[in-house]
């Protein structure tokens, strides 16, 4: 693992990893299935990070930050989400003013995270779990929820909860040339380099995971997903997986896109396939 | 009287092209940021735009505003700038390509 080291400017480290980035050559773009990708991948950490046990990947960058992950622990003992789980709960039992609930939307639900991000054939798009209880909301006139920040994360966090020790299983239908379509939209998201760093997701959480970047060990894209909503010490609040996305497109200098739009659906499909068979585990709690 | 004559006109001449000069460099100004926002656009459109660009064509627009044409082009073409290069960017990468170190 090569470590590059902690400067004070992030010009510096750009100009390591534009440098890294030089010694190897884009190649094939042959198409891959996802199911090869994830292989793919899998088999880069295996090689990266050897010895560690592919559900690790379910705790994020603790599967190889073994400084950061006492502290972490330390903290999981008093999980500064517990507040939200509770106001959660409170959301999924009240009714909505017609009378009915997020149960008649969701009759599996409080435990069924494991269900998203789905395509869904009808509306030709995928949807995430924020933004089918939003669905859920305005169908029963309520008002739709914030993406990023406020309650929709106690609803999320307390249906995390429900949904730990599920495993994560998102479906690209066959026969759904639409689903395939949105997944290969994620995948070159991810790959993209972009913004005045000109980095892409893929920089940062496959080529240098585990690398430093300032004060933080880069997590692998591999785990990203299983622990949504998390509690960042940052933030101090619950938030969701796409106010995380916002902030890494800001951090290399990009306009951020829409929570919940499409590009950032689409990511989400992508990014979430990767860590199949990996157990659900939110909410988390992250630096 | 001669004398006084050519330095009245050499001033009179001088006040009007610093106003026709001034005028020029609003207008010239209003230019550099229209252009800025349209490179900006063009950046948006596949979806390269950068993070700062649209906040420096605020700036150099309120810039213009307060009469400081010089400093409100230098930031209009700044940004200008960014808008070109994260079209080219993200027009550079239209097809994907998959990095070396995934192994297929
Ligand atoms: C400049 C490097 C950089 C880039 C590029 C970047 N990130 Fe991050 N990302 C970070 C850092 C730093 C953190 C916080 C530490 C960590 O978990 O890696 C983080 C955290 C995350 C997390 C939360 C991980 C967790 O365990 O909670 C997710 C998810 C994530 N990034 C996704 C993305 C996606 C998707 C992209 C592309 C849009 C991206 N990142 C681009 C640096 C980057």
């Amino acid at each position: 693992m090569k470590k590059i080291l902690v400067k004070t400017k992030i010009q510096k480290l750009t100009a390591c990893l534009l440098l890294a980035g030089m010694a190897f050559t884009a190649v094939s773009s042959v198409f891959a299935s996802p199911e090869q990708d994830r292989k793919s991948i899998i088999e880069y950490f295996e090689t990266r990070f050897v010895g560690i046990p592919l559900s690790e990947y379910a705790n994020g960058v603790y599967a190889y930050d073994t400084v950061g992950r006492e502290s972490w622990e330390a903290i999981e003992e008093f999980p500064p989400y517990e507040i939200a789980i509770e106001k959660g709960q409170t959301m999924w039992e009240t009714p909505f003013a017609n009378g009915k609930t997020y149960k008649d939307c969701f009759p599996d639900g409080p435990a069924f995270a494991d269900q998203y991000p789905r395509w869904d054939k009808k509306q030709a798009k995928v949807v995430t779990l924020p933004l089918a209880i939003n669905q859920c909301r305005e169908a029963n006139g309520e008002k739709p929820l914030k993406y990023k920040k406020g309650s929709i994360n106690d609803i999320l966090a307390y249906i995390a909860y429900e949904s730990r020790g599920k495993k994560t299983h998102v479906v690209i239908p066959e026969g759904e040339p639409g689903a395939l379509a949105a997944y290969e939209d994620g995948k070159k998201f991810f790959f993209t380099r972009r913004g005045q760093l000109n980095f892409s997701c893929a920089t940062c959480h496959i080529q240098n995971a585990g690398n430093r970047i300032r004060s933080d060990n880069l997590s692998p894209a591999l785990g990203h997903t299983t622990h949504f909503p998390v509690y960042r010490s940052k933030w101090g609040a619950v938030g969701t997986l796409h106010r995380r996305f916002t902030g890494c497109n800001k951090q290399v200098r990009a306009k951020p896109f829409k929570a919940q739009g499409e590009e950032y659906r689409n990511l989400e499909y992508f990014l979430t396939y990767l860590s199949n068979g990996l157990e659900l585990n939110g909410p988390g709690s992250r630096k | 009287m001669k004398l006084a004559i050519k330095l009245l006109l050499i001033v009179v001449l001088g006040f009007t092209s610093t106003v026709i000069l001034a005028a020029a460099s609003d207008k010239a100004a209003q230019d550099a940021i229209a252009a800025a926002d349209q490179a900006r656009k063009k950046a948006a459109s596949v979806k390269g735009e950068w993070r700062d660009t649209g906040k420096i064509i605020k700036q150099a627009e309120q810039t213009r505003k307060k009469g400081d044409f010089d400093k409100a082009i230098k930031l209009a073409n700044k940004a200008e700038r960014q808008g070109k290069y994260g079209y080219e960017q993200a027009m550079s990468q239209q097809t994907l390509k998959m990095p070396s170190y995934l192994k297929y």
